[in-house]
């Protein structure tokens, strides 16, 4: 965890989120460049991930190492399962569908930034 | 209308969400702490099953599983109503564990609100032949 590198996913989900609300409301489905950027924020998030646990292998002990694992591994579930759902019905939902992962994503990362503090 | 389809997809999208907050957060809290407060871990795995059943039954949508949707739904709100008075009344009991504690105050109340949205959707969807 890099604190820098976690406030820049905060910044990226919540542009992702603010997009796919904003598709939804103009009735579209998410465009090309709408579905790279979350593509993009995936590989951002996974580098945070990774991050993370080569701290946690290399000696780094948080207080509740259990749930801070739990969290790594479950961040990155979120979009690449929001990113098949909107994609096999592309309405104005699909929207919807990224930005709640995004959000997803937003959250658990502050919380990450929380749980990443020594025993 | 299908309950996977339209505003379905993101109503599903956010019973996915908490499908994996719940059961990973009950997940680390049985196997980890279990004693502590058994109640309270035995509640949150309830919840994250029966946000996973209504995740799956909602996406599935045969008749089925519209039917388990609906026991899962109404699961889930008495839970969110039972356990949100509960550690109100008596917070020794659920010392805020539970993604229900307080109502889901620690999720945006989202926990209470998923559950209506969720029985409003079944309404709404509900095949037409399928009178009453």
């Amino acid at each position: 965890m890099i604190a820098p590198l976690a406030y820049g996913i905060v910044a990226l989900t919540a542009v992702a989120a603010l997009w796919g609300l904003l598709t939804a409301a103009l009735d579209r489905a998410p465009g090309r460049a709408q579905l790279l950027f979350a593509a993009g924020v995936e590989v951002v998030v996974l580098v945070q991930s990774v991050i993370g646990f080569a701290g946690l292998a290399s000696g780094f002990a948080p207080a509740e190492r259990a749930t801070t694992i739990g969290y790594l591994i479950g961040i990155l579930v979120l979009i690449p399962a929001a990113w098949f759902w909107a994609n096999t019905e592309r309405t104005r939902f699909s929207g919807l569908v990224l930005a709640v992962a995004a959000f997803g994503v937003l959250a658990m990362t502050l919380r990450l930034l929380v749980l990443w503090v020594p025993a | 209308m299908s309950t996977s389809s339209g505003a379905g997809r993101a109503l599903i999208a956010v019973y996915g969400l908490f499908a994996l907050a719940a059961t990973a957060r009950a997940a680390v809290q049985v196997s980890t702490k279990f004693p502590e407060a058994p109640l309270a871990y035995l509640l949150s795995a309830l919840a994250g099953v029966v946000y996973l059943v209504a995740t799956f039954t909602l996406a599935r949508d045969t008749p089925l599983a519209r039917k388990t949707a609906l026991v899962a739904i109404t699961v889930e709100l008495v839970g969110v109503l039972t356990v949100g008075t509960l550690s109100v009344v008596d917070p020794q009991a659920f010392p805020r564990a539970t993604v229900w504690s307080a109502y889901g105050i620690g999720y945006g109340f989202v926990p209470l609100i998923l559950p209506v949205l969720g029985l409003l959707w079944l309404r709404r969807s509900r095949p037409a032949v399928e009178a009453g």
